[in-house]
């Protein structure tokens, strides 16, 4: 017991001495108002340069009184800035060992409300510290501890590893390749679906066109490898599909009577249709494009999702399944199921 | 350009032209369009000289549209028709001696312009010699060029703002059902106002309504 309370008060005494060894609190106070005493005595010097020389009898007397003014305001000056230096000499040092090193620093930041960023670390730090066992075993085992920075980036990297971990399992993968918390092994085969040959791709892509007498499909290769399907559907739609090997990347569905290129010629991908009916239908494609889904089979998902697509054909002339009508809210009925291909509003479908 | 449809709206009960066009107003405000400008339409109506004699007139009319400020449209009543720049007029001008401007004949539709979702609608008093005639109304749904494809819809909308008084088919739609309907030069539009300015001029003026 004894021995544990020498042990304590050891500690305390340690704790005092680092404070008192650093600032000396009353010159500190000193020193502030010998800066606020030299600020006042450089003021009165440039005031009576601007208020200039005084109103008496002759010009000599004049000039006289404003010199003796001015050599006095200097003196000044001169005291109160030996007297600060004579003061700033005794506030010593502060403590050189911060805990937190530079970033301690911020602490000083006196605009606490519109820039909390001290309080915000802080809080990080305390959340990055609350970590199991292991992982700090595995910090522990480099050779070398790195700084405070580096430490934490290493456990966010872990968290992050622990979150992708847990999506992974909601299975929201279109392709078959291997991602996870592992990255550091490369998958040694690489996936087969990932790497077709255009040439396959072409085949693949005449045949769906084949199959739709009131649909036509054309290719285009813009930049590179990846296919860009402009898709006529009609008279109704021209839909662009931008691929990544035979997987359905992004679409922009567009009106019959819009401009599919761009000014300099090329197919525009980008910019949305002027028409609110398509934009809609175009938000109901990309949702489509991520519900048809078969990693190893990508050709049914292209002829899936091209067989949903066609059923907007009759897209003005359907009335919506639920209510009977032809149009909610200056719509007509575009989300189309996913697998009766029946229409309906986007309010009424369940 | 869409499928556009042009018809005639009869007077409400006891009203005049300007109360029936500010209830169609607030009837479409109350839908949620919005105004976006004003529109015109007007139609000139010429008569070619230089006949021979037993062959009944033939008349030339010459159409301008707010749509497309930079061209005229001159058309044949049931023929053939021509897209030409606004400098036309000053060639019609010049064709004094073939072709006579019937001055008192010249119809026109004033009114205001209004959006709703993919809808363009255009409420307009006809005029003819400043005297009120009646009310024209253009609907346009513009992401649709086939008219057999959207006319229920069309119908459908007309009716939540006209009420009772929808029109039937016009009878350019009748022709060409599943063809393209003429976005680039607004010939069909202009085909529609014409049958409608025709039938406004047979139309006895009405009571109370000239200024």
């Amino acid at each position: 017991m004894t021995v544990f309370m020498r042990r304590s008060s050891q500690r305390a005494e340690k704790m005092a001495d680092a404070m008192n060894v650093g600032v000396n609190l009353e010159a500190f106070s000193q020193a502030i108002s010998a800066i606020q005493a030299l600020r006042s005595s450089v003021t009165r010097v440039f005031d009576s340069l601007k208020d200039g020389m005084k109103n008496k009898e002759t010009l000599e007397g004049r000039e006289k009184v404003f010199i003796t003014e001015f050599q006095d305001n200097l003196q000044s000056v001169n005291r109160d800035l030996n007297e600060l230096e004579r003061l700033s000499t005794l506030v010593g040092r502060p403590s050189e060992s911060h805990p937190l090193h530079n970033s301690g620093l911020l602490s000083l930041d006196p605009v606490q409300d519109k820039t909390p960023l001290y309080s915000q670390l802080l809080q990080a730090y305390k959340w990055s510290n609350k970590l199991p066992p292991l992982s700090r075993r595995f910090i522990r085992r480099g050779a070398e501890l790195p700084t405070g920075f580096c430490r934490f980036h290493i456990k966010l990297q872990y968290h992050a590893g622990l979150a992708s971990s847990l999506l992974n399992q909601q299975s929201l993968k279109r392709s078959a390749n291997q991602m996870g918390a592992s990255a550091k092994r490369r998958p040694k085969v690489q996936p087969s679906t990932l790497v077709l040959p255009p040439q396959y791709v072409d085949d693949v892509i005449s045949r769906i066109g084949r199959m739709f007498p009131d649909m036509s499909i054309e290719l285009f290769r813009p930049n590179g490898t990846s296919a860009v399907l402009l898709v006529t559907l009609g008279k109704v739609t021209k839909t662009i599909v931008v691929m990544r090997s035979l997987f359905i990347d992004r679409t922009i569905v567009r009106g019959f009577n819009e401009n599919v290129y761009s000014e300099d010629g090329k197919l525009d991908i980008w910019s949305k249709s002027n028409y609110q009916v398509f934009q809609k239908v175009t938000d109901h494609a990309t949702t489509a494009l991520l519900h048809y889904q078969l990693p190893q089979m990508p050709d049914v998902v292209v002829r899936s999702f091209m067989t949903w697509l066609r059923s907007y054909i009759k897209l003005f002339q359907t009335p919506c399944q639920r209510c009977g009508k032809f149009l909610q809210e200056g719509l007509p009925p575009t989300w189309r199921d996913f697998r009766t291909l029946e229409a309906f509003h986007d309010t009424c479908r369940q | 350009m869409g499928v556009t449809c042009v018809c005639q709206v009869p007077l409400a009960e006891g009203k005049s032209v300007q109360q029936t066009i500010d209830i169609l107003h607030k009837k479409l405000e109350q839908l949620g369009a919005v105004k976006q400008g004003n529109f015109t339409v007007d139609c000139e109506t010429y008569h070619a000289t230089g006949n021979a004699s037993g062959q009944p007139t033939k008349l030339l009319y010459v159409m301008h549209n707010s749509e497309t400020p930079l061209s005229c449209l001159a058309l044949f009543e049931g023929g053939p028709c021509l897209t030409a720049d606004g400098n036309f007029d000053v060639l019609m001008i010049k064709l004094k001696s073939h072709f006579q401007n019937a001055k008192g004949h010249k119809v026109e539709s004033r009114g205001s312009r209004y959006r709703y979702c993919d809808f363009l609608i255009k409420v307009g008093a006809v005029t003819m010699s400043s005297s009120a005639r009646g009310i024209s109304v253009e609907l346009e749904y513009c992401p649709c060029v086939v008219p057999g494809d959207c006319w229920n819809l069309m119908k459908e909308f007309m009716q939540s703002f006209l009420g009772p008084s929808i029109p039937e088919l016009p009878s350019v739609f009748a022709t060409k059902p599943e063809g393209l309907y003429a976005p680039a030069d607004c010939v069909d539009t202009m085909t529609q106002y014409l049958e409608l300015f025709s039938k406004v001029r047979k139309q006895q003026v009405l009571p109370g309504t000239t200024r």
